[in-house]
């Protein structure tokens, strides 16, 4: 078992102005489970795909432990890959599929069954091993792919987006049993998806990349809570982070953040940074998450200072909560999480008040959360 | 061998004080000398074991030694086998070895058989592509036993990073035999370019008919997948990441050359329009053909004329939603599932376009435009 060291990595492409990756530095320790996350374009599979050997690496070093591996061939990196596109080969059974990596590298036939027999076990396909792969579920070829993989026993899993071919009721069966997989086989693991909620759910860490830059690298708690900008904090999340724009003003003491609709009470801690660090008069970005935002009497009595009003263009009653999507803070739609009682329909004035302590703010030209930096 | 073949004969007859004579012969008629004098089982599993330098073999009372290996052939030694002691045959085979493993850097390393044969098939074919009359028969000389008279599925390998230096052939045909699992024939031809004919039998599946498989599948579905897996080998237990073709089964002995003309303006349409794809399909590549015949001149002409706004299409966010909405049928939903957005967010975005270019890709008429006018773009930009 191995971890995982980028340094400096670069990736450029003949003919590019820019670099896809750039600058990528990354210690991934010995059985973690760390997931790239970003939208289309960010860099992630590419940066898979170089620690994969898959792609050359323009500038940097990768280590695979402590073996340099920037100029090894694929098959002797000790990895295994599930890819998005993962092929099973169709002309021979679940058995052969799995156990063909290991003939290649002449195990003895003994050593192959063991190994073969024990995955599959773990896998719930033991009954599948005569099959082809044309007579295989969805979610029975993906446990197969898996299985090529496990019986490598390698250093590192390497996976892109596994699950994206699956339907979302599987996909979530499979997340789980991913998690449990990589667990009991203490692999380390990189995992790339850009599905934020898969991040949330499967990584010790996450990296979060954007545009061939990692934008911050982080535990699940750390990135929701504490995002160090502001694609952090609208990408992870669901629904995302509403942002107003607004501006800083003191009145008697008091800090105030001010917006079309909005005139609440910034915190005393708060305030404190935001003096210190010069944003009085000027404009900012609040960053308030939907759960953040209270319809309860019991909240509203407690926060005086930070109740806006409202009218809510659209109610969508989940059951065990209800999402209303608000006209009237700020210029934009601002997304509430509520309880699924509070009985709110379109078209209501609703009073709200926003959970000041939870709240963040943006740098408007950088974008950088200024509590953060 | 790095030093001349006649100062070693020289000095060797001088140390032995014996006639020496230095001859040539194919790899085959090694093969039978080795093999009368040894015995099959004595060879290893495969039909054609390497041959290498210190290897030797009696003869009709004539002890023959390899000296050197190449594509033009094999370089032995011939000396009276009384002339010898077995200490000084055991000395002679172990100096020639040693000297044959710290030999030329550039020196070939042994090559069976099949590996010259196919290298001879090779050249004739890239002699036929550059030729302005090309032959697509192949001449008889070149037909190797009666399986290049029956349907073979052709693949094009084209690998992005170089090879290992020597071995490169052995070791790819090895490979192969062990995932098609049947006779495969694997012809270089440029520098990483192999062309590989596969059985037609991995197109027949009788087995997935005992159990309830999914909808029928065509001809161009099971090639797709056995290319894709075979994709999957290779990247994964060869060099790496590679460009693959392939094309509808045909007989080699007539279709050689056609086949390979093919599947390389294949790899080179896949190449050029659908950059980050490395598995090429022929049946999907219809319309680039059609547009790659297009003057350039044309295309830019066509371009400028269709577009209000040509830079919308460098918008990374722009492109990857249209591929994926063409992908999916111009279905709304499931592009805006696949994209991870709300389908709200793929409306405004598909509403902006329409703002921006005046096409609306949910109408039939505009979305082919908007799909040769991506098309065009890619490889004018490209160009």
């Amino acid at each position: 078992m191995a971890g995982v060291r980028l340094e400096g990595i670069y990736k450029r492409y003949p003919g590019s102005e820019k670099a896809s990756v750039t600058d990528v530095n990354l210690d991934i320790k010995d059985k973690e489970f760390l997931v790239l996350v970003g939208p289309s374009g960010c860099g992630k599979s590419t940066t898979l795909r170089m620690i994969a050997g898959l792609e050359e690496i323009s500038e940097g070093k990768l280590y695979i432990g402590d073996r340099l591996v920037n100029d090894v061939a694929p098959k002797d990196r000790d990895i295994a890959m599930v890819f998005q596109s993962y092929a099973l080969y169709p002309h021979m059974n679940v058995y052969q599929n799995m156990a063909f990596g290991l003939k290649l590298r002449k195990f003895k036939k003994a050593d192959i069954d063991k190994r073969v027999r024990e995955a599959a076990k773990i896998l719930d396909i033991e009954h599948l091993l005569d099959r082809k792969p044309k007579a295989l579920s969805g979610g029975q070829r993906q446990r197969v792919a898996l299985g090529r993989a496990i019986v490598r026993e390698p250093q590192v899993f390497l996976m892109d987006e596994p699950l994206s071919n699956l339907d979302a009721k599987l996909r979530g069966q499979m997340r789980a049993e991913i998690s449990k997989l990589t667990k009991r086989l203490e692999t380390t693991t990189i995992y790339v998806t850009h599905d934020q909620i898969e991040a949330m759910t499967m990584g010790d860490r996450i990296v979060v990349m954007k545009d061939g830059f990692i934008q911050q690298t982080a535990s699940p708690e750390e990135l929701y809570n504490h995002p160090i900008n502001m694609f952090v904090a609208g990408f992870i999340g669901a629904p995302s982070m509403n942002f107003i724009n607004g501006q800083l003003t003191e009145q008697g003491g008091e800090v105030r953040f001010k917006a079309s609709g909005v005139d609440i009470v910034v915190p005393e801690g708060k305030a404190a940074t935001l003096r210190s660090k010069g944003y009085i008069g000027k404009e900012v970005i609040l960053g308030v998450r939907p759960e953040d935002i209270h319809e309860e009497p019991v909240f509203l009595e407690a926060s005086p200072n930070t109740i806006v009003n409202a009218t809510v263009e659209v109610a969508e009653n989940l059951g065990h909560e209800m999402y209303l999507y608000l006209n009237g803070i700020g210029t934009d739609t601002v997304i509430a999480r509520v309880d699924g009682r509070s009985g709110l329909r379109d078209g209501a004035s609703v009073k709200l008040a926003l959970d000041m302590n939870k709240t963040h703010m943006f740098d408007k030209e950088s974008e950088l959360n200024i509590f953060e930096n | 061998m790095h030093m001349g073949k006649t100062d070693w004969i020289k000095q060797l007859q001088h140390i032995l004080d014996c006639p020496i004579e230095a001859a040539t012969m194919s790899a085959h008629e090694w093969s039978e000398i080795a093999r009368q004098d040894h015995g099959a089982a004595s060879q290893s599993g495969s039909p054609h074991p390497p041959i290498l330098p210190g290897q030797h073999a009696v003869s009709d009372g004539r002890l023959r030694f390899v000296a050197d290996v190449s594509p033009k052939g094999i370089t032995v030694f011939e000396i009276d086998r009384r002339a010898l002691s077995d200490k000084e045959l055991e000395l002679i085979g172990w100096t020639l070895r040693l000297i044959g493993s710290k030999g030329d850097p550039k020196a070939e390393t042994p090559i069976s058989d099949s590996e010259m044969y196919a290298r001879k098939l090779g050249d004739w074919i890239q002699k036929q592509l550059e030729s302005d009359e090309p032959a697509y028969s192949l001449p008889d000389h070149l037909i190797a036993g009666t399986r290049m008279y029956h349907e073979m599925i052709p693949f094009l390998l084209v690998t992005e990073q170089n090879s290992p230096k020597g071995g490169a052939y052995g070791e790819l045909e090895k490979l192969l035999r062990s995932f098609l699992s049947e006779d495969i024939l694997l012809i270089p031809l440029k520098s990483q370019e192999w062309l590989i004919w596969g059985p037609a039998s991995l197109l027949r599946d009788e087995e997935a008919d005992t159990y309830e498989s999914a909808e029928e599948e065509t001809v161009e579905d099971s090639l797709a997948s056995i290319v894709s897996a075979l994709h999957e080998m290779l990247a994964s237990e060869w060099l790496g990441e590679c460009h693959l073709a392939v094309a509808h089964p045909a007989m080699p002995a007539q279709g050689i050359v056609e086949t390979t003309i093919l599947l390389r303006e294949t790899i080179n349409l896949g190449r050029k329009f659908h950059v980050g794809t490395n598995i090429h399909l022929p049946w999907m590549l219809q319309l680039e053909r059609l547009l790659n015949a297009i003057p350039e001149a044309q295309r830019a002409k066509y371009l400028e004329q269709s577009l209000k706004r040509t830079d919308l299409f460098v918008e990374s966010e722009m492109l990857a939603t249209l591929e994926t909405f063409f992908a999916l049928d111009c279905n709304v939903s499931e592009t805006a599932k696949k994209l991870y957005i709300h389908r709200n967010t793929l409306l405004y975005r598909l509403d902006k376009l329409k703002q921006e270019t005046g096409l609306d890709v949910r109408q039939f008429r505009d979305a082919v435009l908007v799909k040769i006018i991506l098309l065009l773009y890619k490889v004018t930009k490209r160009n």
